[in-house]
């Protein structure tokens, strides 16, 4: 019974072994002369040296309460400087996408200025009174567009069950937005309980999006691989391995160049436009049996589209001039002009547009593809750095060697405690060996979910060193409660009863630690991750071994002093 | 050093009374929850808050430039502070805007100093965390003080609980007034740690007192000598993170202050300190007097 090799036939002395080699593995510890030591952990910018960048995205999320017939005189009489007078208004009727609304007033009107608004036909009346229909609009559409000018922003709408959600992509409180939609006899709905729907931020798609052309524009350089994370729902983190900050913001800043050429003769291609010319681009949609994705040009780009398909000869022969979209240089798209789009452009510009890629899940994914390209590295909401920091490489790696000296000499001075009260080696080295073996496997579990260990983490994994040992010294405690190894009977309850008071205390230590996880305050969520990390690993791997082991050593050692039998 | 330790806080929790036993635990809460209010009176902060939760920007380079000469060559930017630990110097700069921080950035990048580091941090964003580390703070206490309760299910005892780490992190905070640190994110994980780390002992009191056989008076000094070498581990965990962190540039001179872990560890430290005698002498008091009631009957001590 006293045999060590029983020790080995303990399912949980099994899995310990188990996880303890398997975390070694995951380490995958190596050294190769002359470049050092290496192994399969990821080390946080602070010790690995680099730049990062925080941005916050900003914008805000909304629905409104407004009477149609009100939104529209709100609009629309400022602009013409006269009072109208609604005719016919079908905006509130369910149904027909393409809803119109009809008024006169006395004033001036040009299509113009409202053609933002809809379809415009202006119809002279009588000598003072001008009829005036919006076509071809909505509610939801008017209330964008009168938000999008009056901002100056891009406003977006969402359709959720609760009604229409509207993103403005970009900073506005609600004090005034309230005032903006007072104007227009509207106000900011209300949630039944009576909150605002008022909220900052923008839609998780929108970040994601912005997470995405982000990256795609950083990696399309080429320098590195640079990653760009998401923290909450209003901060990208981008990290540069390598580079100083200056230099970081400068690549962060620098707009990817979108150019739209046309065919000519042959292979030659001409200039049509820039990415600058490119309004807005639209979420990519099947219809008529293709993906699109729908993208919008200003006034001078759709003008220079249909004076360059004009005189190359585009609108008579499509096939043979595509329309070639580029990105830093490298073709991303190609496609002639659709027939209805060349007759129509015969005879004005077409402002809104649409890239259609085809018909399979390839093609969704190229229209998702286009829908970052398009927008060339420009962001779709407005951003501001909120943070940002730099640590040289020299002195990252100082800090890693501090850190592996604080974590070693740690485990020393605990050492030296735990045997000053003590005073038996039986005790000593399991007790050392399982807090060692907590480091071990919580770095093994770093490397394998590929957690970056920051300084922040490393203090984690210092604190677990302190809690581990003191459960160490509680299930220690209530063993030798009468200093010496109590019957096998006896010597369960207790490991029971200390293991009461451990989980008690881990459950608080977890508690405790587990708001900086969800709230996700950068740095400190890698610090309570692996705290967290290494009480389950202790409180369910490691320690309940120890009280194993502690066992058959005292049991050796006290069989051989005679002191007790079984 | 921890059986001694632990020898004379027995006999002095034996040699006094429940009433005894609260003044100076009591005395040490209120003298430092009235240094907090001073401080949110007079600043606006019950402890003085860091560039991570107000904005700005701090530079730390290696240089043999004094911190005279540093506060001269950046004197065109809003510098605020300049303090040096060995071969390193840290420089302090207020809010600045996006032009002037990348002209500030690229002055440090043109006079190739070694080993650089920079963390800047936006103002509203500062602002934003403030709000968040508040909030962290209470929901992190809420959620220890419902764990709490499910453990014992009695008031008096857990509440004791309660106020035992509740003075612990009153006090810690004091303690960083008092000593010039500053609430960064660094501190503010102490703090929470705080949280979870001093409720262990008294989670290990409460539970040996109410949970098992035997005279109040044994069982506290049983759980006081386990208790006692517990906290002494992870205060010697501590203090080598707090001795390396801070001074190994005097042992090594390439080396640095790692600022983070050095605040880290002597919050944790000044907490720890505290944690000892609100366990062992505020919750001991209190349970000891709760165990003892008349009503109980020797439920508890027997």
């Amino acid at each position: 019974m006293s045999d060590k090799k029983s020790l080995l036939k303990n399912p949980r002395v099994i899995i310990f072994i188990l996880i303890l080699l398997g975390s070694i593995v995951a380490i995958h510890p190596g050294y190769t002369p002359g470049k050092g030591t290496t192994s399969n952990l990821n080390f946080g910018l602070d010790l690995e040296g680099g730049s990062w960048l925080q941005i916050q995205l900003e914008g805000a999320l909304v629905q409104v309460d407004v009477d149609s017939g009100k939104l529209v005189s709100g609009i629309v009489e400022p602009i013409i400087g006269a009072p109208i007078e609604i005719t016919k208004n079908d905006l509130d009727v369910g149904g027909s996408a393409n809803k119109s609304i009809t008024f006169t007033t006395s004033g001036t009107v040009s299509a113009s200025q409202l053609e933002y608004l809809g379809t415009i036909s202006v119809d002279k009346l009588s000598g003072s009174t001008t009829q005036v229909t919006i076509s071809d609009t909505s509610k939801e559409s008017l209330i964008q567009s009168y938000l999008s000018k009056a901002l100056d922003a891009e406003v977006v709408t969402k359709s959720t069950e609760d009604g229409t959600v509207y993103e403005i992509r970009t900073a506005v409180t609600e004090q005034k937005l309230e005032s903006l939609l007072e104007k227009v006899g509207g106000s900011i709905h209300k949630n039944e309980d009576g909150t605002s729907t008022y909220e900052e931020g923008v839609s998780t798609d929108t970040r994601d999006l912005t997470k995405e052309i982000l990256s795609d524009k950083l990696n399309s350089l080429g320098i590195k691989d640079i990653p760009v994370r998401t923290v909450g729902d209003k901060y990208i983190l981008i990290d540069f391995a390598g580079i100083d900050l200056a230099t970081a913001k400068e690549i962060a800043e620098k707009p990817g160049k979108f150019e739209i050429r046309i065919q000519t003769t042959g292979n030659e291609t001409e200039h049509v436009l820039y990415g600058d010319s490119i309004v807005s681009v639209g979420v990519p949609s099947f219809h008529d049996e293709q993906w699109h994705t729908p993208f919008t040009l200003d006034d001078d780009g759709a003008r220079t589209l249909q004076k360059v398909a004009l005189e190359t000869g585009a609108i008579d022969d499509p096939d043979s001039h595509y329309l070639k979209m580029y990105l830093d240089g490298v073709e991303i798209y190609g496609a002639p002009l659709s027939s209805s789009a060349a007759e129509k452009l015969r005879d004005a510009p077409i402002y809104s547009w649409e890239a259609s890629t085809g018909t399979d899940d390839a093609a969704k994914t190229e229209a998702k593809a286009l829908q970052v390209h398009l927008r060339a590295g420009a962001l779709p909401v407005n951003v501001e750095l909120v943070g940002s920091g730099h640590v040289d490489a020299g002195l990252g790696a100082q800090f890693k060697t501090a850190a592996l000296i604080i974590g070693l000499i740690s485990l020393i001075g605990v050492a030296a405690v735990v045997y000053f009260k003590y005073k038996r080696p039986e005790i000593l080295i399991p007790m050392v060996g399982t807090s060692t073996s907590e480091v071990i496997m919580i770095l093994g579990v770093a490397a394998l979910i590929g957690w970056q260990l920051d300084l922040a983490s490393i203090a984690g994994v210092i604190a677990s060193i302190g809690t581990g040992i003191d459960h160490l010294v509680i299930i220690t405690d209530e063993v030798l409660s009468e200093g010496k190894l109590p019957p096998t009977r006896v010597f369960k309850s207790r490991i029971t009863k200390a293991f009461t008071i451990i989980l008690g205390a881990a459950a608080t230590n977890i508690i405790a630690l587990s708001p900086l996880v969800v709230m996700g305050f950068g740095t400190l969520k890698g610090f309570a991750i692996t705290t967290i990390i290494g009480v389950l690993i202790g409180v369910i791997i490691a320690r309940p071994v120890y009280g194993i082991v502690i066992k058959e050593l005292l049991h050796v050692d006290e069989n051989g002093t005679a002191s007790i039998t079984e | 050093m921890a059986t001694g330790l632990a020898e004379i806080l027995d006999n002095f929790v034996k040699s006094h009374n429940d009433r005894q036993l609260l003044a100076l635990p009591l005395a040490i809460l209120a003298v430092s929850l009235i240094i907090l209010l001073v401080s949110f009176v007079s600043s606006g902060s019950p402890v003085k808050l860091g560039m991570d939760f107000q904005g700005g920007t701090q530079i730390s380079i290696e240089t043999t430039d004094s911190p005279a000469v540093l506060e001269k060559t950046y004197s065109s930017y809003p510098i605020t502070d300049v303090r040096q630990t060995g071969s390193r110097v840290i420089m302090q700069f207020g809010i600045m805007d996006d032009e002037q921080q990348r002209q500030l950035e690229q002055d440090i990048t043109s006079h190739n100093y070694s080993n650089v580091q920079i963390q800047q941090v936006g103002p509203i964003y500062g602002k934003t965390l403030q709000v968040q580390a508040l909030e962290a703070l209470v929901i992190s206490f809420i959620g220890m003080g419902i764990v709490v309760f499910l453990l014992f299910r009695t008031f008096i005892p857990s509440f004791a609980v309660i106020l035992s780490a509740f003075s612990d992190i009153v006090i810690a905070a004091a303690f960083m007034r008092v000593s010039g640190i500053e609430l960064s994110l660094g501190t503010l994980a102490a703090l929470l740690m705080l949280i979870g780390y001093s409720v262990d002992s008294d989670i290990l009191l409460t539970n040996r007192v109410l949970k098992r056989r035997g005279m109040v008076e044994e069982k506290v000094s049983k759980a006081m000598h386990t208790g006692i070498t517990m906290t002494t581990t992870t205060l010697a965990a501590l203090a080598s993170m707090y001795i390396v962190s801070t001074f190994s540039y005097l042992v090594v001179s390439s080396f640095t202050q790692i600022t983070l872990l050095s605040q880290i560890s002597i919050v944790l430290i000044a907490g720890l300190i505290a944690d000892m005698m609100n366990t062992w002498l505020l919750n001991t008091g209190i349970l000891r007097w709760y165990a003892m009631k008349p009503e109980f009957r020797g439920r508890y001590n027997r």
